[in-house]
């Protein structure tokens, strides 16, 4: 009964559900905008939201998260420009469709396996997360340590130009997440004697700055490319075209939850995984990949759906967030007072049902958009970037001083965009950054109480690692992905493969 | 192995990226030394030494590869677009608390808009005050978020227009 009264708290407060349908509906457009990305967009929206009650604030980014996942896809088959790293699969047949003037076609059957992925992630969630956490609270000290090395080594393995890059963003966002007091011994820690530094460095100010500032930056290198117009014909899909790619669509779901579930991964490689899963499992499809396939449409699109309800899994159980948008999320939740993890579900079930109600109806609002006001939306699409540009950088700005009124973060907002701009166009990835300031806090704790309660013995922590079978598969993970990309384990490999 | 081309500025960037993470490591150190290992700087000595061993590593590799062709650094990596962007950010921030958060945003998104859409100035006026009303309508006094008021009499304005109101209402 209390479950049922939790998801109906969406459903029945009419402020609750119009922030869930206006945060979805401004989702596809920010999705679908190249140069907007869902990261960017629920950043700056904590900034605005962080003195509102906790439910508008997360039915609103909640919202924003759905619609933007499926908006990458829209630009993807009309523009050949994915508006999202998760739609860049799309784009590979999704635009041969487009100039065969079936980009209607195309957009009406992304909505629907959307919706299909989108609903199978959130029912994983309502399922399997209870359970986790149940599970999660006897996990100790050590294993929480090794999930956060694990989510940091796998974004930073998974983007950019390699496992070492990943892991030098990784460590500088642990290390930006411990500049300020140590909470344990009121240390100092990177302050360098000065007081703007004592109360650490704003996380919001380090998100907008690495998201939306070098965004920005590097948007402005093809500010004036001129976009391509496309016609937009029949968008329903006919049932028999549904039910044709409905095997294909479970399977692909079920590879994007799992891999939205995994701590550090998302939507983007979700959605590779399933397209390479789709050319190896349709024998012959009516036409190729890459010309124009509708299973290349329904693998990524219903896989990186199903990954948000996926990534919501680690971070409401473990505290650990499933790609970049859910590690902001989490600082969301810190900002509003709550600590997600597996004690989030024992003392506030009604959070994590409510999350799940608001991710269900931004689902069914993304179904109810997306078929609808397509026309309307191809000309918003081709605004022109100059104009759009900085009007990203205004909002920045404002979002960067509303969190405390000070100019001071609106300094640091810029300076982090500048060095996100540069860590951009060398190749670093930015995700690890962020992963990192926000996981830095749980990992220093469990660290310290890991090895406090092994009287500080490095030997003794080994040893209660190897006897304990989760400590120990999360250990072996972690030293597996390091070994991975060392040039033995390629030779070993290679050699076999030949 | 695929390398891809040292970009023009990449290897500058990467010493001073090991240079940085020297420095933090000494900091690390400052903050407990090796007392204990679970002392406050024992994290942050393993996290500063990890990146200084990854620096190492991408200068290595930096100093491996060939600087690519045909990239500038003012055209490729620097552009005045960038340049002019940074300055007006820090321009904004500047004269955000003496002007106000309502002139120094049209200000800038004028100039940003002539700059980089190459519209006349009007028109870019016309846009930019468009968006800011916008824009106030939706973060003041939507999300009740507080902007400087600076040279804008803002509260006697919102006074003035609730009177009005108030007057029609009786």
């Amino acid at each position: 009964m209390d479950i049922l009264n939790s998801l109906l708290i969406p459903i029945l407060n009419p402020e609750l559900l119009g922030l869930i349908a206006l945060g979805t509906f401004a989702g596809i457009y920010v999705g679908a905008i190249p140069g907007l990305s869902v990261t960017m967009a629920v950043s700056i929206l904590i900034s605005f939201t962080f003195s509102w009650e906790v439910y508008p604030a997360l039915a609103l980014m909640i919202g924003i998260y759905m619609g933007g996942v499926y908006g990458g896809s829209r630009t993807a088959i009309l523009l050949n420009i994915p508006g999202a790293p998760a739609a860049i699969a799309t784009a590979i047949d999704g635009y041969p469709l487009a100039q065969k003037g079936m980009a209607g076609e195309a957009i009406g059957i992304v909505t629907v396996v959307s919706f299909i992925g989108g609903f199978i992630g959130i029912a994983t969630l309502a399922i399997f997360a209870p359970p986790l956490a149940d599970f999660a609270i006897r996990f100790q000290p050590r294993d929480y340590m090794f999930l956060a090395l694990l989510g940091i080594l796998l974004v930073g393995s998974l983007s950019g130009e390699g496992l070492v890059k990943g892991i030098f963003a990784g460590a500088l966002g642990l290390g930006l997440g411990s500049v300020g007091m140590d909470p344990l011994t009121y240390t100092e820690r990177f302050t360098f004697g000065t007081d703007a530094l004592r109360a650490g460095v704003s996380f919001v100010a380090v998100m907008i700055g690495m998201f939306g500032i070098s965004e920005g930056l590097m948007q402005l290198h093809t500010v004036n490319t001129p976009s391509v117009k496309q016609k937009v014909g029949r968008v329903i899909p006919s049932w028999a075209v549904v039910r044709k790619h409905l095997p294909l669509g479970l399977q692909t779901s079920s590879i994007g939850t799992v891999i939205g579930a995994l701590p550090g991964t998302g939507g983007d490689i979700a959605a590779l995984i399933a397209y390479d899963h789709a050319t190896r499992v349709t024998k012959n499809p009516e036409v190729p990949f890459g010309k124009g396939a509708i299973e290349g449409l329904v693998a990524p699109e219903t896989a990186n759906n199903a990954a948000v309800g996926g990534a919501f899994i680690p971070m409401l159980t473990l505290g650990i967030p499933g790609d970049a948008v859910t590690a902001i999320m989490i600082g969301a939740l810190f900002i509003h007072g709550l600590n997600p993890g597996p004690m989030l579900m024992v003392e506030q079930p009604d959070m994590f049902w409510f999350i799940v109600s608001a991710l269900g109806l931004a689902n069914v609002f993304m179904l109810i958009f997306g078929l609808t006001g397509i026309r309307a939306f191809v000309k918003i699409v081709e605004m022109p970037r100059s104009v759009l540009l900085p009007v990203i950088l205004l909002l920045s700005i404002v979002g960067a001083y509303a969190v405390s009124n000070s100019l001071g973060d609106v300094y640091w907002m810029l300076g982090f965009g500048v060095f996100g701009y540069f860590m951009k166009l060398y190749g670093y990835p930015l995700g690890p950054v962020i992963l990192g300031v926000i996981l830095s806090r749980l990992l220093d704790d469990n660290w310290r109480r890991a090895i406090i309660s092994e009287q500080e013995s490095l030997w003794m922590l080994l040893k209660g690692t190897l006897a304990s079978p989760l400590s120990f598969v999360l250990f072996a993970t972690v030293i597996l992905i390091f070994l991975s990309k060392t040039p033995l384990w390629g030779m070993i490999f290679r050699k076999k493969a030949n | 192995m695929q390398t891809q081309p040292r970009r023009p500025g990449e290897l500058v960037f990467n010493i001073l990226m090991l240079a940085g993470s020297l420095f933090l490591l000494w900091s690390a150190y400052g903050i407990s030394g090796f007392e204990a290992l679970s002392a406050p700087g024992a994290v942050p000595m393993v996290t500063t030494l990890a990146m200084v061993i990854c620096a190492l590593l991408i200068l290595r590799d930096t100093l491996r590869k060939s600087p690519v062709t045909g990239e500038k650094l003012e055209r490729d990596i620097l552009p005045l677009p960038v340049l002019v962007t940074i300055a007006m950010i820090a321009a904004y921030a500047l004269l955000l608390k003496p002007l106000g958060f309502v002139p120094t945003s049209l200000v800038f998104l004028a100039v940003m808009i002539r700059y980089l859409a190459r519209c006349s100035l009007p028109r870019a006026v016309l846009l930019s005050v468009a968006i800011v009303a916008l824009i106030y309508l939706v973060f003041r006094l939507v999300f009740t978020v507080l902007m400087p008021a600076g040279i804008v009499p803002e509260g006697e304005i919102i006074a003035w227009v609730s009177g009005l109101f108030a007057a029609e209402g009786n």
